[in-house]
């Protein structure tokens, strides 16, 4: 019976690291402010830098936020589960180290993308999308390409390294 | 016991990859505040490499106007600006400006500022290095501004080292735009209609060019300094308080009865106007339309990922594309014509008032040599001072005619029309002493115009290279022993001057 004892009482300690450690983790990473949509929440970690400073000297800058061209604004339900699936990629991601210089957008992402652009730019582009279903059916995006394939610097500018903007003073806001 | 098991590795396994994470964003952490650190840069540091450490794209771009490096005389271009400032230093020396790099250097060779052998020689005041270099606030911000406008020129050799560099328009901290003269501030609360406190971003990128770009007179002031002595400040002011046009400025001039000197050869008390860049530009339709200095004169270039506002200041016309081309349609050989054409106009009705107001000069001479009386003279002299400050306001600040051609052509034609009725009124003081048909001298060279004025042009250059090799080595050295002097600011500057 000793060692059961001992046994409950290491349990317990355990469980009072996980929660204070996670306790922990939730005041460090600052895990309560991603639930705002607020763009220097993302760059909390210094990887978005780049995309922060661009975004900011572009023309988007007074129109739309990160999150408004980066997560579904359809419903609610959906912006949090994209929101979820992003977050769990990026901080495995940042924890392993798994990533390198050059960001590539994943296809779920770009479809959100795809979509938010057409619905701000909904009165410029619904005679292209007309045409499109009419003509071109292939796959969800019309004519398969996205926007930026032909608007190439909208909004973070042709060159994307993480490099790319050391000593940008826009991101010093923190 | 089974459960406390189940519960110990259950909280392992959820604490390794908490600890992971932890230790992740602890490293993310560090790494963002050392991207983040701001500069280290101390307060008005007057070596704009050390600021260029942290800013090295603006401040190679900055290290460009080195560029711009010919010498225009001026004077040989157009001869006839030697008899109308006979008696000034102007009449000695004056070159079309150069880059930023330079302007410290040509404030230095130029004939104007004379060849002092100490600290309290020589013809100028210490304000003449106002605008010349970032350690002119940090003087003020030292010993006063009062302090600083005190004394000659040469009082401050050994202090002021560094051309116009960072200091001049960044804070060193946020690296916003700051105008570090306060007599700009106290010039824009006067005429009233931009407080400074009032000024957007927007308007800072024309601000921090207007504390230097402007019309500007050299203020006496005294006061007491710590000791109790009493002292007399020439505080460079801006004559704004009536309004930014060439007659508001002439009007208050006027009421102080200023000049800033007087006609060797015409005994007119003369004003001189310096480079109302920013009073006339504001007039012009660019002015108007709420663009700033930098949108043109610093547009901005992208080199990959990073936009950065181009600090190599010059010519928009090296850069119409990314200049005009933002806002206008048309191709770049349009509006090189377009431009050549509006300079043209200007020089057109700028040459016709020259002549004019170097005729009135030596007309109003020659009345004077003939024995004519000073109530005679009073009102011709009258003219040919508000003739040659409107023609002077108008093309000083050499980028008007593209500024604001309208106003610059509206105050050019005043000028002649002032200029001819100066001359109107002295041809009748010289009839009454029967020299009717009296006609001026031949001015067509800068050295006959030299020679008619009776300036010793030779004996200032000697005093100069004197002055050059001996004091003016000394103030570098001056400026090393006290770690403020910036020697990649004069890195392979090549000596250049009318003179030489």
């Amino acid at each position: 019976m000793e060692t059961g004892k001992a046994m409950k009482y290491v349990a317990t300690c355990c469980v009072v690291a996980v929660v204070g450690l996670f306790a922990f983790v939730v005041n460090e990473s600052k895990m309560l402010s991603y639930l705002s949509s607020d763009p220097k929440v993302c760059i909390n970690c210094h990887t978005m830098n780049t995309h922060y400073a661009t975004w900011q000297h572009s023309s988007h800058r007074d129109r739309a936020t990160c999150v408004e061209c980066h997560l579904p604004q359809d419903s609610f339900i959906n912006k949090m589960i994209a929101k979820t699936r992003d977050g769990y990629n990026h901080s495995l991601a940042m924890t392993l180290g798994a990533y390198g210089d050059n960001l590539r957008i994943t296809d779920n992402a770009a479809k959100r993308i795809q979509n938010n652009c057409i619905s701000c730019h909904q009165e410029i582009v619904s005679q292209m999308m007309a045409n499109s279903e009419l003509y071109h059916k292939e796959g969800g995006v019309p004519m398969g390409r996205n926007c930026w394939e032909c608007h190439r610097s909208l909004p973070h500018g042709t060159t994307r390294s993480l490099l790319a903007t050391q000593n940008n003073l826009g991101v010093k806001e923190l | 016991m089974k459960r406390s098991w189940l519960i110990t590795i259950v909280s392992v396994v959820v604490m390794v990859p908490l600890l992971l994470l932890a230790v992740s964003i602890k490293e993310n952490k560090a790494d963002q505040q050392a991207i983040n650190a701001v500069p280290d840069i101390k307060k008005l540091e007057p070596r704009s490499s050390e600021w260029g450490k942290y800013f090295p794209r603006q401040y190679d771009s900055y290290m460009k106007t080195r560029k711009s490096d010919d010498i225009k005389d001026v004077l040989k271009a157009d001869p006839a600006l030697v008899v109308m400032w006979a008696g000034y230093g102007f009449a000695t020396d004056y070159n079309a400006p150069r880059g930023h790099y330079y302007a410290l250097e040509d404030n230095i060779n130029s004939l104007r500022t004379g060849s002092p052998s100490d600290a309290g020689s020589g013809p100028m005041p210490s304000a003449c290095w106002t605008c010349k270099s970032p350690d002119v606030p940090r003087l003020m911000d030292k010993n006063g501004e009062l302090d600083y406008f005190t004394g000659k020129w040469a009082r401050l050799g050994g202090e002021i080292v560094n051309t116009i560099g960072c200091a001049d328009c960044h804070d060193n901290k946020t690296m916003k735009l700051n105008v570090t003269r306060d007599y700009a501030k106290r010039g824009l609360d006067a005429e009233g209609s931009l407080k400074y406190a009032d000024a957007s971003h927007q308007e800072m990128r024309t601000l921090v060019c207007a504390q230097c770009h402007s019309e500007y007179y050299f203020k006496k002031t005294e006061y007491t300094d710590d000791k109790g002595e009493k002292k007399t400040a020439g505080v460079v002011t801006f004559p704004w308080d009536n309004g930014f046009a060439a007659e508001q400025m002439e009007q208050y001039y006027d009421q102080r009865d200023f000049s800033d000197w007087t006609h060797k050869i015409s005994k007119t008390k003369m004003l001189k106007a310096q480079h109302p860049g920013y009073e006339m530009f504001i007039t012009g339709v660019h002015g108007q339309q709420g663009l700033s200095c930098a949108d043109c004169h610093m547009p901005y270039v992208r080199e990959g990922g990073v936009k950065y506002s181009n600090h190599q200041v010059g010519s928009p016309l090296e850069n119409i594309g990314s200049t005009c081309l933002n806002c206008h349609k048309g191709t770049e050989k349009e509006f090189r014509a377009t431009i050549e054409r509006k300079l043209e106009r200007k020089n057109e009705l700028s040459r016709t008032a020259m002549d004019v107001l170097a005729k009135a000069h030596l007309e109003a001479g020659k009345a004077w040599e003939l024995g004519a009386t000073e109530e005679e003279m009073k009102l011709a002299l009258q003219d040919i001072r508000h003739a040659q400050w409107r023609w002077d306001f108008s093309i000083a600040s050499h980028g008007s005619f593209f500024h604001a051609p309208e106003e610059t052509l509206r105050v050019l034609g005043s000028a002649i029309n002032k200029g001819q009725e100066a001359r109107v009124k002295l041809r009748t003081v010289l009839a009454k002493y029967n020299a009717a048909t009296y006609e001026a001298p031949d001015f067509s060279t800068k050295e006959k115009a030299q020679q008619i004025i009776g300036l010793p042009f030779n004996k200032h250059v000697d005093e100069k290279k004197v002055f050059l090799k001996g004091l003016r080595e000394q103030w570098i050295e001056e400026g090393k022993a006290k770690g403020i002097y910036d020697a990649k600011s004069r890195e392979g500057m090549q000596f250049k001057t009318s003179y030489n």
